[in-house]
């Protein structure tokens, strides 16, 4: 494992100024986008009682000592206090945590578990009807928008067949729905990552060698393809967990999902500086975990990237 | 044509249920102990003082009693005052309702209602309705049950404003001794429900209570959710998961309706659907232009062909169902023709006007300013329409720095033209882009009258004054709709009080 080392300490240093420039482009873009006083206040509000409040959050201060109290606060996990619940933003973007991680997680292993299958098993019976019926409906996963399939799901599963809740957070049932929408992207592209990586190893020289000494098609897929085909299904894999916490913010608006995705729209809409930044950071943070993670995989996958 | 995602999404949901239905005809009685209502938003606060939003009122009602209590036919009845008088010009006098006890068990006396009125207007508290009972000068409290308020002036709306937000009465003791924090998180009043639990964006439940001095509530439980987008809002009606949803627009009502197990149910908004006009920016400072921009509009078919006829065509500044609305006025006139000839008559040179818009600020605000947009390209106007945004809206409306129209949707606080015309066109109101001496000292003079036959002159001829300059364009008086299962005994009120005490709210039992 030499170099293993380094390998691990280049990455952290990379997710650190990763995270540090995105708390930097929504500190900006939040500032640039409008100021929350007037939401705050009632309509008829005097000028005397808006500076006030300006001045009580800390808006009256020049731009580059808000954003010097911004990262020292940070560095100390403090967001400030949510402008509209008036509680600390950490505690109330942990609140929707929770729900978002529940929906995200079960999303990405319901995607994962269905899709690499199917892309192998289309890569194994080319041109099959299995093959072509899989990668059609994983064509109209990839390009239909969520919130329409979400309500699509809604109808017929909910609504005519009655199977599901309609919307809402409470036990099993209630995650199906969601998770499925949300993991539809994901799934479609995994199985047509896979299917396309599987199909390229298939064709490479050490798999007719192993076929021409007269292995076993089965063993041939699990001993030689599988690892080979494994790096870009990984990495598409990784990625598509960022699409998936993109996607929430959809799908947990069409089920009323309480999650960090919902939260962060409303929070804008409120011009929440704080649960805005928190919310941002946070999943920035779960995204490059994710991609790190991944790195770690490469890594024990394929000697070659971490010599490099 | 482009689809919005709205409209696609419609197109989706009418497809899918009509596909769905009919169903089997459904129980039109219920056993049911737990009352279920899905709402467009979730609630922000609990302390009704930090809130004015739709959301959190629907709750907050229900948590707290007031003074008075406006039912849904517009009238004013008792709440925690059993009766109340005025005495001379500038005092009245208020009777409590006797033992009544908050939720925690502490009894309610005058004190709470001094603090609690007095706790609105303290600058130190900073609450979000400082200025709704601006009149009052002082208040005493002879006795455990009564309360005398003085006002500055003669303010004959006082028992008005007290039914109204600002008046829920909340408690001293328990105030004092857990601070406004741990009050908002953990809500104690005197209404007909109790706190229970709540998990933000997901739902709040709530306990009927038992000792409520109006009859304990036709339920257990009360459930509210926050459902934000239609369809699902829709669909979780019609399948059952939960019995009343609050804003239906009109093009779902017929999911509703043709479901052989809900229906409709609808309230004349109290209060206008309007676009504001910046009268100080030419070409608007001139009234013949503001005449003929009103003309232009085939309000009939905005109605109509928008709102699927779920709404009237203004006829004054008044809203339908207020004291003083004059019936013998005739609906805003569409007259192309005429408009034309005062626009004429007014020099207009083709001088840009905008319409900024929202989205979903007012229902349907995008579409009807497009469809204002092309009756006044008839006639020759040269209009811009304008997306912006709430949190702009909310501060072009703080800086009063409008280019020329925007939406708006003036409530009538106090069932009065003073809570809303007088309150909103006032100077320093959030309409003040218009003065008129004459208007001013009418508005003024009716504030402070307690002589109801001088106010109605007061507001003819502010009426009169009105509609010669149109501070507001008034476009629509529309219904706020509700659907809900036919099991379901409830009345919507026109102000967004969600009434669920017992003499407006059953389950339909077998």
């Amino acid at each position: 494992m030499r170099g293993f080392l380094p390998f691990i300490g280049q990455r952290i240093v990379r997710a650190l100024i990763a995270l540090w420039l995105v708390s930097t482009v929504v500190f900006v873009v939040m500032r640039l986008s409008g100021d929350p006083v007037p939401l705050l206040l009632p309509p008829d509000a005097p000028t005397s009682e808006i500076l006030r409040v300006r001045r009580d959050l800390g808006l009256d201060q020049p731009l580059p000592v808000q954003y010097g109290v911004f990262l020292r606060n940070i560095l100390h996990g403090d967001f400030g206090r949510s402008i509209h619940f008036r509680e600390p933003a950490v505690s109330v973007v942990r609140g929707y945590l929770g729900a978002t991680l529940e929906l995200g997680l079960t999303a990405f292993v319901l995607a994962t578990l269905v899709a690499v299958p199917i892309g192998l098993l289309s890569a194994m019976k080319r041109n099959s009807l299995l093959d072509h019926a899989s990668m059609a409906v994983a064509l109209i996963g990839q390009s239909a928008p969520t919130f329409f399939l979400g309500i699509l799901f809604i109808l017929l599963l909910s609504l005519k067949a009655d199977l599901f809740p309609t919307s809402g957070r409470g036990d099993w049932r209630n995650l199906v729905l969601p998770a499925f929408t949300l993991g539809a992207f994901a799934m479609a592209s995994i199985a047509r990552l896979t299917r396309s990586a599987v199909l390229e190893v298939l064709g490479a020289d050490y798999i007719r060698t192993a076929r021409a000494k007269g292995m076993s098609e089965m063993w041939v897929v699990a001993k030689h393809t599988l690892k080979n085909a494994a790096i870009p299904i990984v990495t598409i894999t990784g990625l598509q967990f960022g699409t998936l916490l993109g996607g929430a913010v959809v799908t947990e608006t069409v089920f009323s999902w309480p999650g960090i995705g919902r939260l962060a729209v409303q929070s804008i809409y409120n011009r929440d500086y704080p649960v805005v930044q928190c919310t941002v950071f946070i999943a920035a943070l779960l995204f490059i975990l994710i991609n790190f993670a991944v790195d770690l995989v490469y890594g024990l996958l394929d000697p070659r990237i971490r010599a490099h | 044509m482009k689809l919005t995602r709205r409209e696609l999404l419609e197109a989706v949901v009418a497809g899918a249920v009509s596909a769905a239905l009919p169903r089997s005809a459904h129980a039109q009685t219920t056993q049911k102990r737990e009352l279920a209502v899905a709402q467009g938003g979730d609630i922000a606060k609990f302390d009704p003082h930090f809130s004015t939003a739709s959301n959190d009122v629907r709750v907050s009602f229900n948590l707290f009693d007031n003074l008075t209590s406006r039912h849904p036919d517009g009238k004013l009845y008792p709440g925690l005052a059993t009766e109340w008088g005025l005495q001379g010009q500038s005092t009245w006098a208020f009777k409590l309702r006797q033992g009544v006890k908050w939720h925690n068990g502490d009894p309610f006396s005058s004190a709470d209602v001094k603090s609690s009125i007095e706790r609105t207007y303290d600058a130190s508290m900073k609450t979000m309705v400082a200025t709704v009972f601006t009149t009052i000068d002082r208040i005493e409290t002879p006795d455990p049950f009564s309360v005398v308020i003085h006002t500055k002036k003669p303010d004959p709306l006082l028992p008005a404003r007290l039914a109204f937000y600002g008046g829920q009465i909340v408690p001293k003791k328990y105030l004092e001794s857990v601070g406004p924090d741990t009050f908002n998180a953990k809500p104690v009043g005197t209404g007909p429900v109790r706190f229970v639990s709540w998990v933000k964006d997901d739902r709040l439940v709530l306990e009927a209570n038992p000792d409520y001095w109006g009859g304990k509530p036709d339920f257990d439980r009360m459930i509210m959710r926050a459902i934000p987008e239609t369809a699902p809002r829709v669909a979780a009606l019609l399948k059952g998961e939960v019995d009343i949803i609050t804003q239906l627009p009109p093009d779902q009502e017929d999911r509703v309706t043709a479901n052989s197990s809900t229906r409709l149910s609808g309230a004349l908004y109290a209060g206008l659907y309007v676009l504001g006009v910046n009268s100080k920016r030419p070409p608007l400072d001139n009234p013949l232009v503001k005449q003929a921009l009103s003309l232009a509009i085939d309000r009939e078919a905005i109605v109509k062909e928008l709102w699927r006829g779920r709404g009237i065509v203004p006829s004054q500044p008044i809203s339908k169902g207020d004291n003083y609305f004059d019936p013998s006025l005739p609906p805003l006139a569409y007259n192309p023709k005429e408009a034309r000839e005062r626009l004429k008559k007014a020099g207009y040179k083709g001088e840009e006007i905008y319409i900024e818009t929202t989205i979903a600020y007012v229902a349907q605000d995008k579409a009807m300013s497009e469809a204002i947009a092309a009756m006044w390209k008839d006639v020759g106007v040269n209009v811009k329409v304008e997306v912006i945004e709430y949190s702009v809206r909310a501060q072009k409306s703080r800086e009063k720095s409008f280019k020329g129209l925007w939406w708006g949707d003036p409530t009538s606080t106090l069932g009065d033209p003073d809570g809303m015309m007088w309150r909103l066109l006032a100077p320093g109101g959030i309409y003040d882009y218009w003065r008129d001496p004459k208007f001013d000292e009418l508005g003024n003079a009716a504030r402070f009258s307690v002589d109801d036959k001088f106010r109605g002159e007061c507001y003819r001829d502010m009426t009169k004054i009105f509609l010669e300059n149109f501070p507001w364009l008034p476009i629509i008086q529309p219904y706020e709709d509700y659907g809900l299962h036919k099991y379901v005994e409830w009345t919507p009120n026109p102000n967004q009080q969600f009434e669920i005490r017992r003499f407006n709210f059953k389950f339909r039992r077998a």
